[in-house]
């Protein structure tokens, strides 16, 4: 069982992208709220892979990107940052950071669910 | 051009989307009536803006999402002209101000009017005065952080955060420095990093959060709080995975600038549940189920009092009444759960107010008060419509022009309050201000054209309300935008009393016109009064009864040509109202009557039975179906034994009484 934490401050948000995962067999989902709710359910309860959100209230999703890569235990746990923004300043910002993938919402459920099947090496 | 559908997938998330769209929709008001002293002039606070900015940048995310194209492109309108004002590269004026409030508003129409099935409104208006600001030569949207550079530990010092520490202590606080460790065992009891936030925001002020990794690996989060508790106040939190010491400030330690980090907004989702309200009805219905078996087995209970031995008995009767207590809890306790602040739409109303004094090009301060009170979430929904129209009917009826002011010596800006407080088991929402008054002569003129007030009628303020709230009344050429749309104020009086409530006029020429509604805290269950005529029994809820009297024949004066009855009742006059001759029912001369009196003087009256039969709690079923309405009945409910019997309508009793 592979576990995927999902990172928006939107509960609609995370709902949406767990729906457009929901045909992958074999993975279970965590959520958090807030940039420091996902250090700790990381802290809890290790993923196997983090979709991201860029804009939160409290850690800037940058900033908690940042600091997984610092810690041995996340530096190589992939990330998909998934966010509204579309500028390519945010896109390089993200990539230099250590971002898995760069997707903006909205985007294709397909698309998501290929790039979690390849990282999380399913099927 | 009407709503598209949304994209399959999504669809069957457009109820949260709404949901929290209405959410981020209230923030966004909220955060943009804040910026009104930044717009005259004063400094924006840039965590209000990071605050404004995510919302935006939310809803923005979340309608391209479902699809909802005009609502994506306006909320990216907005968020492009915050980044600018985050970044210093605009300087927020009124005129801007407006801008974002018009767009924030027809952000709103074109939610609502996707949810409705409607022809969305069309941006393109407000997006053309965005792009006054939003010049064509700005470069791609400016980086609004700097690129990430090597930290270690993640340093989440907020901007200014020394600055905020000293303003803190200048106000008399005391800064701590809290660690929260967290561990699956604190997890299991619910205790996590957003409820230890939760908990801290309430203790004071965060004025900073960081996450930190110890040597060893272990994570741990460091808040810095400003509050007046004393330390005795944190006792028990060892217990939490916290621990705590007064801050001291880092020597010389730059806390490297992070906009909009360490900015508390308390999110959405901590510690909090949406509950689609059909799921409260859902509970609260089972609720009421298990009230009334309860009242069934007190019913067995009782008939098996003479049969029974007494100490069993009573060991039975004892374990029913905790059990009605428990009930009691039960029933508050959901009750609770539908209960929310009334501010979210006092905020609404200053919105609508700002709007329309604009328009009219009139001053107006509106206050606020009692914004925390609690109310049912279907009175909420009932009475925004209601008290939008009042409250504009306060700005374009109520309140003079500026010049007409000063002539009366009163100051140039028109004054509207907003009030809401609980009291006892009702909730009383005001909306008064310092106009003209309600002009006497010409409601009354108006009604004698109507055929409504006999020629030498006299008016007080209770008949100058029925004749304001009756259809199809109007003094003023109200093709006036501000009363032309909306609901008139019949629907105003009919939506307080399908909720059990009472709406009362206070009008002073020259002074001010207050109306008054009274509403029931709660709704669906309620104590009542049980009482039978001609055979019949019908129920009153409880809280509508001022007082319960027996009467004598002989204590009762006839007058008005042999149609109306009073008795004399507290130093005044109580007019009587026969139940059974009301409502067609077998009327018995009797020794004496019991009667219960309702309404308030002078709208108030005894209603005669022939017998009080107790008290009991009972389930209301409103009956809204017009072809089975009558005026005098509110609703049916069960009793326990299966018969269903009427719920009398206090308030319409009281105008029957009161009116003759």
């Amino acid at each position: 069982m592979k576990r995927i934490l999902v990172v928006d401050d939107s509960p609609t948000m995370r709902r949406m992208v767990m729906a457009s995962l929901r045909d992958l067999d074999g993975v279970h989902f965590d959520q958090a709220g807030s940039g420091l709710e996902a250090i700790e359910r990381l802290a809890l309860a290790p993923a196997h892979l983090v979709i991201l959100d860029l804009n939160m209230p409290d850690l800037h999703g940058l900033d908690l990107l940042q600091f997984m890569r610092q810690q041995a235990a996340y530096r190589h746990l992939p990330v998909i940052v998934l966010t509204t923004r579309d500028d390519p300043t945010s896109q390089a910002a993200a990539l230099a950071a250590g971002a898995s993938v760069y997707l903006t919402k909205p985007y294709e459920p397909q698309t998501l669910a290929g790039h979690v099947r390849r990282l999380l090496e399913l099927e | 051009m009407m709503a598209g559908e949304p994209d399959l997938l999504y669809s069957e998330f457009l109820d949260d989307f709404y949901a929290e769209c209405e959410e981020h929709l209230k923030a966004v008001r909220r955060l943009l009536l804040a910026l009104e002293p930044v717009a005259a002039g004063s400094a924006a606070d840039p965590a209000r803006l990071d605050e404004l900015f995510r919302h935006l940048h939310t809803l923005k995310g979340l309608s391209a999402m479902v699809g909802l194209r005009p609502a994506e492109q306006l909320a990216h309108g907005m968020e492009s002209l915050l980044r600018l004002l985050r970044a210093g590269q605009a300087i927020l004026d009124p005129l801007m101000l407006d801008t974002m409030m018009d767009g924030a508003q027809t952000l709103e129409q074109i939610v609502a009017a996707h949810q409705a099935r409607q022809p969305l409104p069309d941006p393109a208006a407000i997006l053309d005065r965005l792009s006054a600001w939003l010049t064509p030569a700005m470069p791609a949207p400016a980086p609004t952080r700097p690129p990430p550079a090597p930290v270690a530990p993640v340093a989440a010092a907020a901007d200014g955060l020394a600055e905020r520490v000293t303003a803190a202590r200048r106000d008399g606080a005391t800064v701590w420095r809290f660690q929260f460790t967290p561990a699956p065992e604190l997890a299991g009891r619910g205790i996590t990093v957003e409820t230890i936030r939760a908990r801290l925001q309430e203790a004071g002020d965060i004025l900073s959060a960081t996450p930190r990794v110890e040597p060893g690996g272990q994570v741990l989060f460091e808040f810095l709080v400003a509050t007046r508790r004393e330390e005795s106040s944190f006792h028990g939190w060892q217990d939490d995975g916290l621990s705590w010491a007064p801050h001291e400030p880092p020597p010389a330690a730059a806390p490297s600038p992070e906009p909009g980090v360490g900015s508390w907004a308390p999110s959405l989702s901590s510690g909090v549940v949406r509950v689609e309200l059909s799921r409260l009805d859902d509970l609260m219905r089972k609720v009421g189920d298990l009230v009334i078996s309860r009242a069934r087995l007190e019913g067995k209970l009782r008939d098996l009092e003479k049969t029974m031995p007494t100490a069993q008995w009573r060991a039975l009767q004892e374990v029913n009444t905790a059990l009605e207590r428990q009930l009691r809890d039960l029933r508050e306790g959901v009750m609770r759960v539908r209960l929310v602040p009334i501010g979210e739409v006092f905020e609404r109303m200053q919105f609508a107010v700002r709007d329309l004094a604009r328009e009219r090009g009139q001053r107006v301060i509106m206050e606020l008060s009692g914004q925390e009170t609690e109310v049912d979430k279907l009175v909420v929904e009932r009475m925004a419509d209601p008290l939008l129209h009042l409250v504009r009917n306060a700005v374009s009826h109520g309140l003079e022009p500026a010049e007409e002011r000063l002539a009366r010596g009163k100051p140039a800006e028109g004054r509207i309050w907003l009030r809401a407080a609980t009291a006892g088991d009702r909730v009383v929402i005001e909306v008064e201000d310092d106009g003209r008054g309600v002009d006497r002569q010409a409601v009354a003129e108006r009604a004698r054209v109507l055929g409504w007030l006999e020629a030498d009628g006299s008016l007080d303020e209770a008949r100058i309300l029925d004749i304001l709230c009756a259809p199809g009344f109007s003094t003023r050429h109200e093709a006036d935008r501000a009363s032309g749309r909306g609901v008139g104020m019949s629907v105003v009086k009919s939506a307080v009393e399908n909720l059990g409530g009472a709406l009362t006029l206070y009008t002073e020429p020259g002074r001010g016109t207050r109306f008054v509604i009274q509403l029931p805290l709660t709704l669906a269950i309620v104590d009542a009064l049980l009482v039978s005529v001609g055979g019949q029994t019908f129920a009153v809820p409880l809280p509508a009864v001022q007082e319960v009297l027996e009467i004598a024949p002989g204590e009762i004066t006839t007058v008005t040509r042999g149609r109306e009855e009073i008795i004399s009742y507290r130093g005044g006059v109580l007019p009587l109202v026969r139940l059974a001759d009301r409502f067609g029912l077998e009327a018995r001369a009797r020794r004496a009557y019991h009667a219960f009196v309702v309404g308030a003087a002078p709208q108030w009256a005894g209603i005669v039975v022939d017998r009080i039969l107790g008290q009991q709690e009972i389930v209301v079923h409103a009956i809204t179906d017009p072809l089975v309405q009558q005026p005098g009945i509110a609703g049916a409910t069960e009793l326990g034994d299966g018969r269903p019997i009427l719920i009398l309508d206090a308030g319409a009793l009281a105008r029957i009484g009161g009116t003759g």
